[in-house]
Parts: C-alpha cells; structure tokens; sequence
C-alpha cells in the first residue's frame, strides 16, 4: 500500500516537506484554505483537501480537520511543518491517539520544553547552562552585590512582578548596587504596587547560536553542529549561516554537548534546535528548545550533507536515522529570507502577483520557495517568499554566492527584501562577523543606492522606448494590440535575432 | 515621440531632452540632442534587454507609475525617474507645478483591514502624519497624510477589509 504523508502546513515548508516525501518514495497529501487552492503545495501533491477559510484559525489551525483530511487520504504520517500547530502538543497527542504518527518529538517533550520555568529547571538539573539569576527576590543591596561578586557584572536588575522593560535597571559595578537597588524598588512599587526585586546576569553584545539536534527511537542523540542567527530585525531573524564565524572547533564540541544533554533530558526523538545566548567571553546560556524543524535548517543540511526532514520521517516510521555519529562540517552555508516587503519604503508589505519571476541558479545556490511566476502572495499569511541559500568552500565565497544569487534573482510584480540584503552584504561588521542580536536595531537599511550614470541611462532608455511602443501601438490601428502579441512574436528593434 | 525627464544620478537630479525613433531595423535614442542607436529585445514580462552601442547591457523593467513616474528595475537596481510626453510637460509648466500633485484623498497603497482610524472631519492633518492604521500580513502599517490639509470625510469603518488604490479619507486644502 502506498504510505501517504500528510502535510499539514502550507507555502515553502509545505513545499519542502513535500520534496522529502517524493525523495523516500512517500505520496504527499496536502491541504488547502480557500487563499490556497492551486497554491504550489498543492500543485505538486497527489492528494489535497480543503481545510476551510482564507483565515488560519478557520483552516490551518483547526486539528480535527487536520486528522480528518489524513483519515480521508490514508495517510499515516502527519508532518507539522513550522508556525501553525507545529509546537502544540494537544495537537501531537491528537495525532497520536487517532493512531497516526507525528513526524516530530512525543507531545511530552514538547510540553517540558514549552514552559519556561519548566524548562529551565530542568536544564539546570541536566547540567545545561543557564543565565545565571537569583531564584527568590533580593532582602537587600548586600544580597545582589554578593551575586555579582559570585557571577560577575553588569548586572540586570529586575521586577519581579515586571515585564515588559518595566523596572529594569542595568547595574555595571559594585558600587552601584545600593542606589540602584533604591531605584529598581520605587520603580518597582510605582509600576507594580510590589517592592520585590532580583537580578540575573545582563549579556552584553550576545548572539543567539542554536545547535541542530537529533534524535531517534534507538535513544541516539545526535548534534548537527550550530547555526549563527544573530542577525534579527523585529525579533525575526533574516539572515543565518552554519557554522558561526565565531565558534571554534572546541566550543562547538561544548556547545553540542549540552545541546544533547538538553535534549536528553526530555526524551527528545526527531529533530529539534537548542538556542543559545552566546557571550563575547564564549560563555553561553539555554534560552530555549525549539521542538520542531526551524525555518534556517537548510543551512545545516547543506554543510552536514543531511536531509533533516527525511530524517524525520525515517525516525517516524520508526527507523534509525541515517546519520554518523559525529557529523563533520564541511564549508559554509548563508541563508537570506526573502520577504514581500519594500526596504525602501519601512518594509511595508508588499502583496500581490507576480508576474516575472526568476530565482538564481548555479554552483552552491539552493532555493526553497512556495510561489511561482503567475501566483499571487496571499495577505492572510507570513509574507517570506523564499529562502535564498548559497554553499561556498569558505564563508567569503558563500558570501561571494549570494551576492550573485541575489542579482540574479528577478521579481515583478511586487518589491522583495533583496535590496535589503544585498547592502547587508556590504556592511564591514556583517562580512567580519562582528555582530550581535541588537546590531539590527541600530542599522538602518541605507535607502536604495543612488543610480550609476549607466544604470540611469540604461533606465531612461527602456522607460521612453517602453512609452513610445505603447502609443505607437495606440495610434497605428484602431484596435489596440493586446501586448502579448510583442511577446510571442519577439520583435526586436535591433540587429539581434 | 519626445520626452522631457528628471532622472537621479550619483551627482544629484539632471533634466533630460529624449527622442525616440522607431522603425522596424532598429531604434535611435536622442538624449539632450545626441542621437545613438540602441538594440532594444523585449523581454518576459514587460522587461527589456538594453544594449547601448559599446556594447553595456542590462535588463530593465519599466513601471510606469502616476504622475509620469516610472520605476525601472534595472539588474539589482531600482531608478524612480520622471518622464512626460512633451505635450504634458508644456501643460503642466502652463498650469504651474502644483497641477500633477494629485487628488487629495488618502487611498490604501496595499490591501488590507482597517484597524483605527486616527483622525476625524474637520481634523488639520500635516503631511506625513498618520491617520489610518491598517493591518495586513500580520503586521501594522500606518497610512500617511499625502499632503497638508484638513479631512473631508471619513469613508472607511474600523474593522472594513479595503483593496489597493481604495479611498480611506477624502482632504481638502487647509
């Protein structure tokens, strides 16, 4: 009986999943909202099902359609994907008891990760680093200038009833410890009628480096080496690579060690990321397992020469992974989200069809996208068009690659993010590496680069040759020539041919 | 066909004579007066490959825009210039510069949901000030005043799913 696998997310991951299906000889099954009915996930499965309304919570988001679409199909896999339901667990023990396999970790493992207090408790138990914090609420300035003594400064003083920023004060040297205790209190009482405060190491300049893990049912645990994310606009990271610039061989080693202790200690089967706050010491600290496939794993699979997704449909159907013991890196990977946005106007959004559409091609280039030219950018859902990723033997020459897949790729039709990256690409601390999760916020996208004398010549051309066609074929018969016959027939006004 | 055109270049704005020439063999461009032969091949997609005499290439896609503003993808590139038929430029130097600025009203530039409406009839607005929140790919976008001036009506409710191009408030001069 052909194994069918149920899809149950939309746009490029659906895509992508899709393609892991066809590699392991699985029959895609996919789903629909109404924003989506010939949407190319659907396009390029044997089998699909319309889950409702443009809307997610009216479609994507409803479980018991979800199952019911894998029942209907025969499908016996049901693969989350990311965003949606990928990390709710009454999701995965739906799944589970309606005696389908969740291509993903047990729905108890989902549940220890996804509480914060729970998961840090239990990273603390399992010997993964955290930030260091005190647990119950400062009597008096001696408490927290003796917690600074242990762990070092500066030091984050904290509401605790706060959130939000509120009553946050950023203490740098002991000495300064008693005015801001005084400080952090009044504010404390002020903002949340309760004088309790802590404090917990402050991270300086931190970057957020995650480990791949994965895991399967013969209790194996495997790293994959760490993805670089630092470079984030609104809390949304744009641009990854594998590995990170700074990580040396040995802090890869430790890193990878408490990633699996981590994942360890929570069962963890399929894969999954542990994100690190990375110190400029080398310190680094848990913030969190995502317990799902991420948007940027395409990078890992490109320097590890991994499938991640086909590895967990392997580890669902209850076979062993496929890979060795201790994966080596080899190169370097770079990943830019493109998204429907203008750079030159805030990034306002920028639905709509495209009607030209080229995406880059060549040595070291793979792009993993859920639009074609023709298909129209929905408004009800994540704008990110594709993603761009280019392998080189080193990271300059991945730079080098993307670069050029960024001038190569062609979008009409609506304004991307590609003029965003290509003048990230250019920023000396980008290309050195020299940059932190805030670097984002103090860099601001320098406006489209002025014309070249050429590039304006060029433009001027094209526009007036363009304005003239158009009136000419206007004026030369009294039905105006639709503008596809100048496509099909190809005139030219040259000496080409 | 002539032209006149303002286009940007890295020494600022420059003004531009053109003239275009068809004919089936070839077309000649004259820029401020120097005429030169170009092979011009239309593309996929509205674009086409400009070659110039010395041999420069590159694919440019024009999208005209209003008020005689054409945004052209060139390669990686974007130019915004500004190019008006000879009849129009002489009409609008005869009605004076303010007759191309457009109506007053302020229309969604995108499709999406109105979320607030930030100003009532009878509000002064300045240019640039936001009046209208709209919410579309999960994201808030504020709607800008397109000039000075004070609101007419109000032609959307809160909540109101809108197209591109829909009218959201109509302004009148200060």
């Amino acid at each position: 009986m052909t194994e069918r696998l149920l899809i149950a997310n939309r746009g490029e991951i659906a895509v992508r999943i899709s393609r892991a299906c066809r590699d392991l000889g699985i029959s895609p099954v996919a789903v629909f909202s109404d924003a989506d009915r010939a949407s190319l996930h659907v396009r390029l499965a044997d089998h699909a099902i319309r889950i409702g309304p443009a809307p997610a919570r009216e479609s994507y988001l409803l479980p018991e359609k979800l199952i019911d679409a894998a029942k209907r199909t025969g499908a016996r896999l049901v693969h989350p994907g990311f965003g949606f339901l990928a990390e709710n667990a009454a999701f995965a023990r739906a799944v589970r008891d309606a005696g389908l396999a969740w291509v993903g970790p047990d729905p108890e493992s989902i549940d220890a990760m996804g509480s914060k207090t729970e998961s840090r408790a239990r990273m603390k138990a399992a010997g993964v680093p955290i930030v260091p914090g005190m647990t119950t609420p400062a009597k008096d300035p001696e408490e927290i200038a003796a917690f600074g003594r242990e762990h070092g400064f500066p030091l984050l003083l904290k509401a605790s009833a706060g959130g939000g920023g509120k009553g946050m004060r950023i203490v740098r040297a002991e000495d300064e410890v008693p005015a801001a205790f005084a400080r952090a209190r009044s504010e404390a009482v002020s903002f949340f009628a309760d004088d309790k405060v802590y404090c917990e190491l402050y991270v300086e300049k931190s970057r957020h480096v995650e480990v791949q893990v994965l895991g399967d049912r013969s209790g194996r645990v495997v790293a994959l080496g760490e993805r670089e994310c630092s470079l984030q606009r609104r809390h949304q990271k744009v641009l990854e690579e594998c590995p990170s610039p700074v990580v040396s061989p040995e802090l890869r080693a430790r890193m990878e060690e408490s990633a699996v202790a981590a994942a360890r200690s929570v069962n963890y089967v399929s894969a999954g990321t542990v994100e690190f706050l990375l110190a400029s010491d080398g310190r680094f600290f848990f913030l969190e397992m995502n317990t799902r496939i991420q948007v940027e794993h395409p990078v890992t699979e490109m320097v590890y020469g991994v499938d991640l997704v086909a590895e967990m449909i392997r580890i669902a159907l209850g076979e062993p992974m496929s890979v060795p013991a201790h994966p080596e890196p080899r190169g370097h990977a770079i990943e830019c989200r493109i998204y429907a946005e203008d750079p030159s106007n805030g990034f306002a959004p920028s639905p709509g069809t495209i009607h030209r559409l080229r995406w880059p091609q060549g040595p070291g280039i793979r792009v993993d996208s859920g639009v074609e030219e023709g298909d129209t950018i929905p408004l009800d859902y994540d704008p990110m068009v594709a993603k761009l990723v280019a392998f080189g033997s080193d990271r300059a020459e991945a730079i080098r690659r993307m670069r050029r897949a960024l001038r190569e790729t062609r979008v009409e039709g609506i304004e991307t993010s590609i003029p965003f990256f290509l003048a990230l690409l250019e920023d000396p601390d980008v290309l050195s590496g020299n940059v932190s999760t805030q670097f984002l916020e103090g860099w601001t996208y320098p406006g489209d680069p002025a014309p070249t004398d050429d590039a304006a010549e060029l433009a001027l051309v094209a526009a007036a040759v363009a304005s003239a066609r158009e009136s000419l074929s206007v004026r030369g018969s009294s039905q105006p020539r639709p503008p596809s016959a100048w496509r099909t027939a190809r005139p030219t006004f040259g000496h080409r041919e | 066909m002539k032209y006149r055109a303002k286009v940007a270049g890295p020494s600022g704005e420059r003004s531009v004579e053109v003239e275009v020439q068809l004919d089936p063999t070839g077309v000649v461009v004259s820029l401020d007066g120097r005429p030169a032969r170009w092979d011009i091949v239309p593309t996929p997609g509205g674009g086409y490959s400009v070659l110039r005499a010395d041999g420069r290439q590159a694919e440019a896609v024009p999208h005209p825009g209003g008020n005689g503003t054409v945004r052209v993808r060139v390669g990686a590139e974007r130019v915004t210039l500004e190019l008006l038929d000879e009849l129009t430029a002489r009409a609008q130097a005869v009605a004076g510069k303010g007759a191309y600025r457009g109506s007053g009203d302020v229309k969604a530039a995108i499709p999406g949901r109105v979320l607030r409406i930030l100003v009532g009839p009878g509000d002064s607005v300045l240019q640039g000030q936001p009046v209208v929140v709209l919410e579309a790919m999960k994201m808030e976008n504020d709607v800008r005043a397109p000039r000075d001036g004070v609101i007419r009506s109000v032609e959307v409710s809160a909540g109101q799913a809108v197209g591109a191009g829909q009218i959201l408030l109509r302004l009148e001069p200060a």
